[in-house]
């Protein structure tokens, strides 16, 4: 263990506080990381840095590969010794560097990877990986806050009593799909069939086939790592079943040109958008992207806009740059977000160090594609908002 | 084997060989855990590429998927200590599974010549990718493979431990590519007609590389998931690892062996050295690696012992 | 109808495999390289032609010819870059030539997929359908795009027919094909027949980078994925071989539909693998190879 200790470092006051960021620069979620991560740094440094240091960040490409993250992790720390790292999006990465964080005693805070995995492994042994922290809604509260949507926004006005469950094989798709199958029927929602397809699926037409042939009223999506393609083809072959649920790359303010208009009637779950005016913090936080990187955010902007400063907010609280003591000063957090109010459970709690879930604390939104526009139907729809599925679509009033 | 132990003596590439493990030998002092970490999957690496340089000088065909075997290796060594095998066992099952994988490649492969081979081979690591992905409940699929043993969790361990794997199958590698049946063997992988009507049974001996080969990377294979931690088709399986080993193969100077793993401890520290510009750095990595076989056709060896050779 | 259903997307999924494994076997055939940078040609053109129909809002065929262009472009730069100075390169023995075109190939179009993905990230690109909407075959709902994909690859691949066989450019390609240094002893310069080859290899990949934008979408992260397809379906067919490679894109092609569609589009890709194995082990030339 000696060799990764990062010292507590009792630096020189002057000298910035390095966090390391560890993203996909290639992939749509992964840029949105280092981008909220760069907006959040230049914020907090324009109004003073923390108690004067100013914060610096460490960027890292993991490539989307697993082996090359976990040296990056091992750079970040023994090379250029970061007090903390925030990244990925991708679950399995994310698995695969809470060991370092527990081996190297840093705080790790993932602000895009979903699975339910990330904050059991804290809870069954709190003492190892309690440097982990779970800062993205959880695979459970995706599906939670999906069906909630769905109960509160949808079916008051569209009759939806049947649906096929359609995600990626992925490490976040089993919670996610375990949890939709238990609470799409408490909403009255039958679940006819449950499809799962090979992340690396490229044509998906005997896919949305199958589906038809079932007549479901809705397909509840659970997708990420794909979004642009099956999005496409869905519109191309003019699918009669609309697609809710969560797409990942749905929720990038890009989504509408990558798929050249396909999107329109696309509803997804994100952590927050663009008028999801969850917070007072959440426009301005839009604008201010918009104005600095010219698209609006993607989910893992605001996400880690919120966890650099959580991360500040808690060095301040700790007086101190040690891994053991920020980690007794982020459970304390209580930092109203951009996501909403993020405070992280506890041991007592199954999924320990994750953000809470409740209309107090962060439960994301759901929003529909219309016009070229991201259109918030929850939990605060704007007044004259309109719900608009596609016309090739067959979904009946109740 | 008086005859083999002069021709080490004599031969620079063990002079150059000996100075480079001296150094390598003096660095858990000088540097930090981090650039050992580095290092010591540079001499797994090196140990896959010197592999893939003994089959190309024995059966001078290029093998475009050593990381069939090398994944054979690892994935079976990882399987088992899945289930509670340990590890030295699981090590030797590593070894045995890339032999036995090794033989199933070669039957198509002695049949077929020139592009024919290295399309069987690349075919090879798809159907193993695709098999892995497949049973994906089993063996991890994309997501990867945890192990319950690791070889230790200090840096400085694991890189005298990766060193002196690499020390030990380089010299076997080496001895046998210097040996007398070596040098026949590599003649005849240049002249296949000559060497029969001398009487080799050429066949009989590329079998013989194939499995000498395929045992050393997939050995290396298991060392490296233990040392890892975790066995994924990313990092043992994927074509790019092939890829990479050939180029730190073609770098370091074919035919060498000894260039193979210079090779590799290069690329894999340029790859590091060149994070910082992130997505760019496999582009770059790639370029040099190009012009490389443009303009340095015998890589860093053959610049190094053609230096030597002037007057 | 899923019979239907079956026929329709087989037949439209295999003329695209078809048009791609047309340019990489012909390109083996008469100039003896294995471009590895195949996949990563067909991105660059349909990258292209979403670049083109989206800053500049132009029409889909109008990015669908830009979309070509780069794909000529590309195969060019591959010629002149990569392949040609390892040939004409004196330090290369000339036994380890095509090992070396091999490699030199790959390494490029490693190079050209991370520059893609620097500046447009690997996230897929798709073009808007050449003609929209859809139509009923035999009471099947079928998107008019693949119908439209499927016609050009057919008339682009008769097109091809009528040149080798009609033209007196064509008659040389073929002799090239068969013996070069016969042809280059008769006074034809290789290297204008080499050029004409990496026009049309350009035009065939750009062509169909363009149309897979159209139809299922295209990602620099698959350039690896779609070398790797056209050339398992040039091997069955026969390294060389033009029909050959049309053939087996059709079998390839109905097989994985087939596939998806009766057991699970997990398997998708195992049935032709493993009748890529048998061939390889049985009958390495291929169904229709000659060498």
């Amino acid at each position: 263990m000696a060799c990764f200790l990062a010292g507590a470092a009792q630096a020189d006051p002057k000298e910035p506080i390095k966090i390391g960021v560890i993203s996909e620069e290639s992939a749509i979620p992964g840029a949105g990381i280092s981008k909220g991560a760069r907006l959040a740094v230049d914020t907090i440094n324009a109004a003073g840095g923390i108690d004067g240091r100013k914060l610096e960040i460490v960027q890292y490409d993991d490539h989307s590969q697993a082996a090359d993250a976990v040296r990056a992790f091992q750079r970040a720390v023994s090379q250029d010794k970061v007090v903390a790292v925030i990244g990925t999006y991708i679950s399995e990465i994310a698995l695969a560097l809470q060991p370092w964080a527990a081996r190297s005693h840093v705080p790790f805070i993932t602000t895009g990877a979903a699975s339910n995995e990330i904050s059991k492994h804290i809870h069954d042994d709190y003492d190892k990986n309690k440097y982990t922290f779970h800062e993205f809604m959880a695979s459970r509260f995706i599906a939670d806050s999906v069906c909630d949507s769905i109960k509160q926004a949808l079916q008051p006005h569209y009759s939806i009593k049947t649906a096929v469950v359609f995600s990626e094989d992925a490490a976040w798709t089993a919670p996610l799909d375990a949890e939709y199958l238990e609470c799409l029927p408490k909403i009255g929602v039958k679940v006819l069939d449950h499809v799962r397809f090979s992340a690396d699926t490229g044509d998906f037409t005997p896919l949305f086939n199958k589906i038809e042939g079932q007549r479901p009223d809705v397909i509840v999506t659970g997708i990420s790592h794909v979004g642009v393609q099956p999005t496409v083809q869905w519109a191309q072959q003019q699918v009669p079943v609309p697609m809710i649920g969560y797409s990942g790359q749905a929720t990038s303010g890009t989504f509408w040109n990558d798929t050249n208009g396909a999107a329109a009637g696309i509803v997804t779950f994100s952590v927050a958008a663009a008028g999801a005016e969850l917070t007072a913090k959440t426009q301005p936080f839009v604008n201010d992207y918009i104005k600095h990187f010219g698209d609006a955010p993607v989910l893992t902007g605001f996400t880690t806009y919120d966890a650099v400063s959580v991360l500040a907010e808690a060095i301040k609280r700790a007086g101190s740059t040690d891994g053991d003591q920020l980690v007794a000063a982020l459970e304390k957090t209580d930092y109203i977000g951009t996501v909403g109010r993020v405070q992280f459970y506890g041991r007592d709690n199954d999924f320990t160090h994750a953000m809470k879930y409740g209309p107090e604390f962060v439960t994301g939104t759901m929003l529909q594609w219309q016009n070229g526009k991201q259109v918030i139907l929850w939990p605060r729809a704007a007044p004259q908002t309109k719900i608009s599925f596609p016309a090739f679509t067959h979904l009946q009033r109740p | 084997m008086t005859d083999t132990i002069r021709a080490l003596l004599t031969s620079r590439s063990v002079w150059i060989a000996l100075v480079v493990l001296v150094v390598l030998s003096t660095l858990p002092w000088v540097v930090s855990a981090y650039i050992l970490g580095v290092l010591t999957i540079a001499y797994y690496f090196g140990v896959f590429a010197m592999s893939w340089d003994l089959l190309f000088g024995f059966a001078n065909e290029v093998n475009f998927g050593p990381s069939f075997l090398i994944g054979s290796g690892a994935y079976a060594a990882g399987l088992l200590n899945a289930h509670g095998v340990p590890m030295w066992v699981c090590l030797i099952a590593g070894g045995a599974a890339a032999l036995l994988g090794g033989v199933v490649l070669a039957v198509p492969a002695l049949r077929l010549t020139g592009p024919y081979f290295g399309l069987t081979t690349l075919v090879a690591v798809l159907l193993l990718q695709q098999f892995i992905i497949i049973f994906a409940s089993s063996t991890g699929g994309e997501i990867g493979l945890t192990m319950n043993d690791i070889l230790s969790t200090e840096a400085i361990t694991n890189y005298w431990y990766a060193l002196g794997f690499m020390t030990v199958c380089g010299a076997v590698l080496f001895a046998l590519s210097r040996s007398p049946v070596g040098l026949i063997l590599q003649a005849s992988g240049q002249d296949r007609i000559g060497a029969s009507a001398l009487g080799f049974n050429v066949v009989k001996h590329k079998l013989a590389a194939f499995c000498i080969s395929a045992v050393f990377s997939g050995l290396a294979g298991a060392m490296m998931v233990f040392y890892l931690g975790t066995a994924s088709v990313g990092t043992v399986v994927d074509v790019s690892v092939g890829v990479q080993v050939i180029i730190a193969a073609v770098l370091g100077g074919r035919r060498t062996i000894v260039g193979a793993a210079i090779g590799s401890i290069f690329l894999i520290l340029a790859g590091e050295a060149l994070r910082p510009l992130g997505q760019l750095s496999t582009f770059v990595v790639s370029g040099v690696a190009l012009l490389v076989i443009l303009f340095f056709v015998d890589g860093l060896m053959g610049l190094l012992l053609r230096r030597r050779e002037e007057p | 109808m899923l019979t239907v259903q079956i026929l329709i997307d087989g037949f439209a999924i295999s003329a695209l495999y078809g048009l791609g494994a047309v340019g990489f076997t012909l390109m083996f055939g008469v100039c003896g390289v294995l471009n590895l940078a195949h996949g990563a040609t067909m991105v660059v053109a349909a990258v292209t032609a979403w670049v083109v129909a989206g800053q500049y809002a132009a029409n889909p065929w109008v990015a669908a010819v830009a979309g070509t262009a780069a794909g000529v472009l590309t195969a060019f730069a591959t010629y002149f870059l990569v392949v040609r100075p390892i040939e004409r390169s004196s330090s290369v023995p000339a036994a380890e030539r095509e090992i070396f075109v091999l490699t030199g190939t790959l390494l490029w179009g490693i190079m050209i997929q991370e520059a893609v993905a620097y500046f447009y990230t690997d996230n897929p690109k798709t073009v808007r359908p050449l003609i929209a909407g859809i139509m009923q075959i035999g009471g099947v709902r079928t998107p008019i795009n693949e119908l439209v994909i499927a016609v050009i690859c057919w008339a682009v691949i008769g097109l091809l027919w009528l040149l080798v066989n009609r033209s007196k450019a064509g008659k040389v390609l073929l002799a090239a094909s068969i013996n070069p240094r016969a042809l280059s002893i008769l006074g034809f310069e290789l290297s204008r027949v080499y050029l004409l080859v990496w026009t049309i290899y350009g035009v065939l990949a750009g062509i169909a980078g363009v149309l897979l934008a159209t139809f299922l979408g295209a990602s620099s992260a698959q350039s690896s994925q779609l070398t790797a397809s056209a050339f398992s379906i040039v091997v069955l067919g026969g390294l060389g071989s033009v029909y050959g490679s049309l053939l087996a894109a059709y079998v390839v092609g109905y097989l994985e539909t087939l596939t998806a569609y009766l057991i699970s589009p997990t398997y998708r890709t195992v049935p032709a693998l493993v009748l890529l194995v048998l061939v390889v082990y049985v009958r390495p030339h291929g169904l229709l190879g000659r060498r």
